[in-house]
């Protein structure tokens, strides 16, 4: 058989993948053997955070609608858990993510929602 | 303890260039006969900024914290005596430390935690050299004390009762005799 060199297909791949790794710190922007790793790396995490984003974010809210309403010492369980249940039982649909807008921009009118619901 | 007091003063005042945002509230904590540990968390919340609805983990928009009267901080239980390295010494060297060490250890380890303990001061006394400002008093929520222990309680009880009988008994010793075996039983 004649001999056949693989010519720069594989240098054709590898450019791709060194251009997703371009801004990475180190070697693991310039070796590549490392580079493909790296990319492995990368997309998996991001992958994974996607739906991190999600939870990291439901949380934050939460809190922040639990630090508004807490300062609220009129009714006496001032609590984001207070506040749900009231809101599942009012049949209030408001998802966490706006309340926690509210919270941020009109507070007073969170407060007499919660004034409102809370029992 | 004069000179370091005033000392402490000029320090305080001093380090607050490096603190960025001005639109922050200054609260202030009166530590007079608070407990320790639980006055610390109510601050260690507040210097994190987790009491606003803007709270944010990775940056640090927590309010500057004043503590008055710390060298009035109580501790409950034994523990003024019974500690290895006595509670009673480090009042005595720098009464601020306590407060401090106390809430530094109850801020979560990451690179805020240096500047959230630039935002905290602690004066021994009531007097401090932010008077111009805006303060805020901190009201703390309400505590639970626990019920006392039976041991201690028969204890308390028995306490009063002697000093009940004291105030009412005349120097009778009869009178002191056929009383006593009646409450033991």
């Amino acid at each position: 058989m004649t001999r056949i060199k693989r010519g720069y297909i594989a240098r054709k791949r590898r450019t791709q993948i060194r251009l997703f790794t371009s801004s990475f710190r180190g070697a693991h922007s310039r070796l590549t053997r490392t580079i493909s790793q790296q990319k492995i790396k990368a997309l998996v995490s991001a992958n994974r955070d996607r739906d991190r984003k999600k939870r990291g974010f439901r949380g934050l809210w939460i809190h922040r609608i639990n630090a508004i309403i807490g300062k609220n010492k009129k009714k006496q369980y001032n609590r984001y858990s207070n506040l749900l249940y009231n809101m599942y039982k009012g049949q209030l649909l408001l998802n966490r993510k706006i309340v926690a807008q509210m919270g941020i921009l009109k507070g007073n009118c969170l407060l007499m929602i919660a004034n409102e619901i809370i029992t | 303890m004069k000179m370091v007091n005033a000392f402490n003063m000029k320090r305080a005042a001093a380090g607050l260039r490096r603190i960025n945002l001005d639109g922050l509230r200054w609260r202030v904590f009166d530590a007079k006969g608070q407990i320790l540990g639980r006055l610390a968390s109510q601050i260690a919340t507040v210097v994190q900024g987790k009491d606003k609805p803007t709270y944010t983990p990775n940056r640090d928009d927590g309010d500057m914290c004043i503590v008055l009267n710390a060298k009035d901080v109580c501790v409950t239980g034994r523990k003024l005596t019974d500690k290895e390295r006595t509670f009673k010494d480090q009042m005595a060297k720098d009464p601020t430390e306590v407060i401090r060490k106390a809430v530094l250890r109850m801020l979560p380890r990451n690179k805020l935690r240096d500047d959230r303990d630039r935002k905290l001061r602690i004066f021994p006394s009531s007097e401090h050299p932010f008077g111009d400002r805006p303060l805020e008093p901190y009201v703390m929520p309400p505590r639970s004390v626990r019920e006392m222990r039976p041991r201690e309680r028969r204890a308390m009880v028995r306490a009063q009762k002697a000093e009940q009988q004291q105030q009412n008994t005349d120097g009778t010793k009869k009178g002191k005799k056929r009383e006593a075996p009646e409450e033991s039983a």
